[in-house]
């Protein structure tokens, strides 16, 4: 160890350290220049884009008229209502629209779109 | 000079700065650390285009890690000499596979005085030592002696403890003072 430790001195180990760390090591200025474009050009890169919202769709403008989707309920509601009422006419429905047209409403006017539905319903 | 502006501001806040799309961070950025990188890289390498080259590399990871860079963690000058580091030994492997003596002979800065010459010679032959030293001795030696790192600082760029350190610097210079014993005459060492 001691005899290796008198190689390190003989060589000056220390004093060639010291002549390589003061070594003259200026980048040179294009070599500044393309870090920099290298770093704005990643600057750029990572910038949050900012993107225009897309317009909403046909069906959404339609949704958003009416009132969104609890108002799809209340009209999904109302249509199965409406064809059950056409469907299976209720008989104070078929006096007022007699009334109302002043004559007599035949079958011929009422288009039976389930008879054997009608059926199973009188048969319970 | 506008970058005087940031003379007060600590590496890592001026990657947020930069991060957050400061032209100015960018730039300041680039003059404080760029010349430390390349500086490491020539002194490991000993190559001027193998520095820039591995001094961009280094430059151009830390442009990409900055939005994601978390404050107080790391410093960010220790990161860089470790991504450095890193760089010039997998360059200092390659190089070794391939032909040693195809490693480049370092540039004569200044013009044909002698005694540049011959500490040019010096520094060839030191730089070949390192270079056939084992990595991780190398870097410790480096970073130790070359790069004037404390011990604390280098067992955090190279995530061993301060006693590896130590160990691997005695050990590197040790086996340093072996490669060059052969080569006395050479560096203009005559006896004693």
């Amino acid at each position: 160890m001691a005899e290796m430790d008198k190689k390190t001195e003989d060589f000056d180990l220390d004093a060639m350290f010291a002549d390589m760390r003061t070594q003259d090591v200026v980048p040179a200025p294009d070599f500044m220049a393309r870090v920099l474009a290298d770093a704005l050009d990643a600057q750029a890169a990572a910038a949050p884009v900012t993107v225009a919202p897309r317009p909403p769709s046909r069906l959404r403008q339609l949704l958003a008229a009416i009132g969104g989707w609890p108002a799809v309920a209340g009209l999904a509601t109302a249509g199965v209502a409406g064809l059950w009422i056409g469907v299976n006419p209720p008989a104070s429905i078929m006096t007022t629209a007699e009334s109302f047209l002043g004559t007599t409403v035949t079958d011929q006017y009422l288009v039976d779109l389930m008879p054997s539905y009608e059926f199973a319903m009188a048969e319970g | 000079m506008p970058f005087d502006a940031f003379a007060d501001v600590s590496d890592d806040a001026l990657l947020v700065l930069y991060a957050n799309g400061d032209p100015d961070a960018a730039r300041a950025l680039n003059i404080r650390l760029t010349p430390r990188a390349f500086g490491q890289a020539m002194r490991m390498l000993g190559d001027r285009a193998e520095a820039e080259d591995v001094a961009q590399d280094a430059m151009l990871r830390l442009w990409k890690i900055a939005p994601d860079w978390r404050r107080g963690e790391a410093k960010v000058t220790t990161w860089l000499y470790r991504v450095v580091a890193n760089l010039c030994t997998d360059r200092l492997r390659k190089q070794r596979n391939v032909d040693i003596d195809s490693v480049p002979e370092p540039e004569d800065d200044r013009d044909g005085v002698e005694g540049d010459m011959q500490n040019a010679a010096r520094m060839a032959a030191l730089r070949d030592a390192l270079a056939e030293l084992p990595d991780r001795q190398r870097q410790a030696v480096v970073l130790r002696h070359i790069e004037g790192l404390g011990n604390p600082e280098i067992a955090e760029i190279m995530e061993i403890s301060t006693e590896a350190v130590e160990s691997l610097t005695a050990r590197g210079k040790r086996a340093l003072a072996a490669i060059l014993a052969g080569r006395r005459e050479e560096l203009g060492y005559t006896d004693g």
